[in-house]
């Protein structure tokens, strides 16, 4: 989606949608939702065949589920019938045995969906590796890449479908009896492009309900909406001019400006992710749909692993959900706990034990971004500073204890958001750049000819963005900054300032339109920014 | 209905809040035309022009402003015009720099490069055009909104722009045919929305008696015969005067020196030889008074002698 599709969505394709629903009776208003969601999915579709996969992986969630339904309740007959006749050794048979058809109900479903996004998006990629294992070996090969087009939002809705299925298998929620409430479910359209990625109990009930509003809902959904445009347009997308030239040519450039460029892309990926998720989340609320947040100050971290539960939360507790719990309970790491305690140790089996269970969601996380050698590393070395983490735990406490060191000290604090800000950066650095060699060639190029002057010599301004950029970018961060002060502290600022006085409420939404009006960049010498995480 | 009230009132007091920006944008890019950057320095360039002081504006794409110089109409037939060109301009975005013109100007002839009639941005930007172009030219500050830029990046000099010309002075061959108007009966289609802002175009020029003129300058990267044949029937069904300078041998272009980028513009050397050929046909068909030696253009002179500066120093090399 482009920033002018942005805009079309934001000042036609809503206010339509939000007439027309408030004129649907409520009982309907869930079928004007996936109007809605079809018509905006078509519209952005760059061709229409690719609505059939959309379409396939709602049948097959949807009849995945209704399977999986229908086994529970032959279960649960088979079970009424023999408690009359054969007893509780029976009902320990028929759960077995239902258990292992409805795992492999729920296996045959999810690895259909898997299957069509790892047809689709690593396809290229394992060729590219095969022709490169083969080129290497001096073998020649016949392998070629295809050209593909990814449909919209794949990695999101697949994620979302597969979510659905664990939690019918596992009786968390109810199987869906309506194919096309299920389609809603998974094609909802504010989310269907960058997410959030929500599970079933998270937003269907409020898509089914259709209820009417509220007035705080409305405000409150304009001005997130607003803000998301402010993070998106200020900020952003002037940062990317200096991102991408950098990025581009990144053999012209070392020092300071690679560091600069890595921090930079760092702000821009946030401000237009977390950005284009206020417009969504803004968008829900409209319709009184609350939709998880996904994003909560992820720049006060002290670690790398909080971070991650700052940063795209929604992806996280997909892994934690779906991978990291069922992983952790698996009989492999049970069989690792009983054998670790007796011969390695509780420090060493805890170790391992995390190891085993974080590994698979590291190299997800990678690969769910894409087909890059540089999206594994980028999951590997979260999972090795993670890992480091938790392994030099008790050492640290031990020295802080031995030190008089308090651990909430402010400057302890300060000193881990640092060294946190410095690992973020540094994967940043290695998820922008043009493969996993771009990478490396960038970070070792911040040690050459690194000088601390470039920063205030006028070197930055020859990187695309001029000085009224910058004062912009700095002025929009340190508006962000504030107001991520407040949510952190405070709890939600929309909502609150939708529920205060009218001039205080005009007043914020007046403030943001001509921010936005202003002071985006839009117009001559800027261009219209692609959203970063519709690509994956 | 106690909410509707209270959301049109919403929006009366944002109109009005952003009519007073761009009371404001306006005031500060008539004192500060290199204030405004880009595409948008045209409408700040021709709003600050000296009321009523212009007979002539030229409204196009950049075809229209590397090939038609108003210093050099001054220089040969004292006619005072301004050209409007803008990079890629949109048939919209024409309407609203002629009514912007049409603001401070009573110009006696309109001057429309053809090029941007076959230009067709897609049903979306048309969409967004069609509503944005009437909200800049009533809201300038959504125009200018880049103004505040210069406060930091300091004003842009206009020392390039000689009433809208610029002086180019790269040389790049054409080396294609040169005969690239070959006679057929093939007629190239223009765009719907052509036809409705040619329509509003017309109609505005009647109402400010402004006669209006189809000219197609040389360019054989954008103009060929069925291109001719759909403007000429256009302007023989409205009877509108249409003048294709690429059936026009008189200013003897010489593909190999008078083009910046292989036959897609002309440099200064060729839109001197294309303005001296329009120059004598406006002054064979239209009555534009010569205002050399009236005080009120005194200013022209003094733009005349840097324009020939420039002129000199490109040509010499």
């Amino acid at each position: 989606m482009t920033t002018f599709q942005l805009i079309l969505y934001i000042l036609i394709f809503l206010p339509l949608c939000l007439l027309f629903y408030r004129l649907t009776p409520q009982k309907h208003r869930w079928k004007a939702l996936l109007g809605f969601s079809i018509i905006f999915y078509l519209m952005l579709c760059r061709e229409l065949s690719l609505i059939l996969y959309l379409a396939g992986a709602v049948l097959i969630t949807h009849y995945i589920g209704i399977w999986l339904a229908w086994l529970q309740s032959e279960e649960q007959r088979e079970i009424r019938e023999s408690a009359d006749s054969a007893g509780k050794s029976r009902e320990k048979e028929i759960r077995s045995r239902y258990r292992t058809r409805a795992r492999g109900v729920l296996a045959f479903g999810v690895l259909l969906l898997l299957s069509i996004l790892a047809g689709l998006k690593y396809y290229n990629f394992l060729i590219r590796t095969l022709s490169e294992i083969l080129n290497g070996a001096g073998l020649s090969s016949s392998l070629s890449e295809i050209r593909i087009l990814l449909p919209l939002g794949i990695s999101f809705y697949t994620l979302q479908a597969i979510g659905y299925m664990a939690d019918v298998y596992w009786g968390r929620i109810k199987a869906e009896p309506s194919l096309a409430k299920t389609a809603l479910f998974l094609m909802f359209f504010p989310q269907i492009i960058e997410g959030p990625i929500c599970r079933h109990s998270d937003t269907a009930e409020m898509l089914y309900a259709g209820k009417t509003p509220e007035r705080t809902d409305f405000t409150a959904g304009y001005i997130r909406i607003f803000w998301g445009l402010f993070k998106k347009l200020v900020i952003a997308d002037r940062l990317a001019l200096l991102v991408s030239q950098v990025f581009d040519d990144y053999r012209d450039y070392s020092g300071v400006v690679v560091a600069v460029s890595a921090v930079a892309y760092t702000i821009q990926l946030y401000m237009e992710f977390s950005g284009f998720i206020d417009i969504v989340i803004g968008s829900g609320r409209l319709f009184g749909i609350r939709l998880p947040e996904n994003f909560r100050q992820p720049f006060c971290s002290q670690s790398a692993a909080e971070f991650w539960r700052r940063w795209h939360i929604t992806l996280g507790v997909w892994f934690k959900s779906y991978i990291f719990y069922p992983v952790s309970v698996s009989g492999t790491v049970k069989r690792w706990n009983q054998y670790g305690r007796k011969h390695a140790g509780k420090y060493l089996t805890r170790l391992v034990t995390s190891a085993l269970a974080l590994f698979p969601v590291w190299l997800c996380n990678g690969l769910w971004h894409g087909d890059r050698w540089s999206y594994i590393f980028y999951g590997m070395y979260y999972f090795t500073l993670i890992i480091l983490g938790t392994a030099i735990e008790p050492v640290r406490d031990r020295v802080l204890s031995a030190c008089h060191i308090s651990a909430d000290s402010i400057w302890l604090r300060s000193f881990r958001i640092l060294k946190t800000w410095l690992i973020i950066f540094t994967g940043e650095l290695f998820f922008r750049a043009d493969g996993l060699k771009a990478g490396i060639h960038m970070f070792r190029s911040i040690f050459r000819d690194f000088d601390i002057g470039n920063l205030w010599d006028g070197t930055l301004l020859n990187l695309g963005m001029s000085p009224a950029d910058f004062a912009a970018v700095i002025a929009g961060c340190i508006i962000v900054a504030a107001v991520g002060h407040i949510r952190e502290h405070s709890g939600s600022i929309s909502t609150r300032i939708a529920g205060s006085s009218l001039p205080l409420r005009w007043g914020v939404c007046y403030a943001l339109l001509f921010a936005l009006l202003l002071f985006a960049a839009y117009g001559d010498g800027y261009q219209a920014i692609d959203l970063i995480y519709a690509g994956f | 209905m106690k909410r509707l009230k209270k959301g049109i009132l919403f929006f009366l007091t944002f109109f009005f809040l952003l009519g007073l920006c761009s009371a404001a944008a306006s005031r500060i890019t008539a004192g500060c035309r290199g204030c405004v950057r880009g595409r948008s320095r045209v409408f700040a360039g021709i709003s600050a022009e000296k009321k009523d002081s212009l007979d002539v504006i030229f409204l196009g794409d950049s075809e229209s402003y590397t090939s038609f110089s108003p210093m050099d109409l001054w220089a040969q037939h004292g006619i005072a015009s301004y050209n409007c060109g803008q990079s890629s301009q949109r048939i919209q975005e024409t309407y609203y720099m002629l009514k912007t013109a049409l603001q401070t100007q009573s110009p006696k002839l309109v001057i429309l490069e053809t090029n941007l009639m076959f230009r067709d941005p897609g049903l979306a930007e048309n969409v967004l055009l069609t509503v944005g172009e009437p909200l800049r030219f009533y809201f300038p500050a959504l125009r200018y909104h880049n103004i505040w830029k210069s406060v930091f990046d300091g004003p842009k000099t206009d020392a390039d722009s000689f009433k809208g010309f610029p002086v180019h002075s790269d040389i790049e061959p054409y080396t294609g045919a040169k005969k690239y108007m070959q006679p057929t009966d093939s007629v190239k289609k223009m765009p719907a929305h052509t036809y409705l802002y040619m329509d509003m175009i017309r109609k505005l020029c009647a109402k400010n008696n402004a006669s209006l003129l189809l000219v197609s300058t040389t360019s054989p990267v954008n103009y060929s015969y069925p291109k001719h044949n759909a403007l000429e029937a256009y302007a023989r069904r409205y009877n509108i005067p249409y003048f294709d300078l690429n059936l026009d041998d008189r200013a003897g272009i010489d593909w190999e020196k008078d083009t910046m980028d292989k036959g897609d513009h002309l440099n200064l050397s060729g839109a001197r030889k294309v303005t001296a050929v329009l120059g004598s046909y406006l002054m064979e068909n239209y009555s534009l008074p010569d205002h050399r030696g009236e005080k009120k253009y005194s200013d022209w002179n003094t733009l005349l002698e840097q324009y020939q500066t420039a002129a000199d120093r490109t040509e010499n090399g």
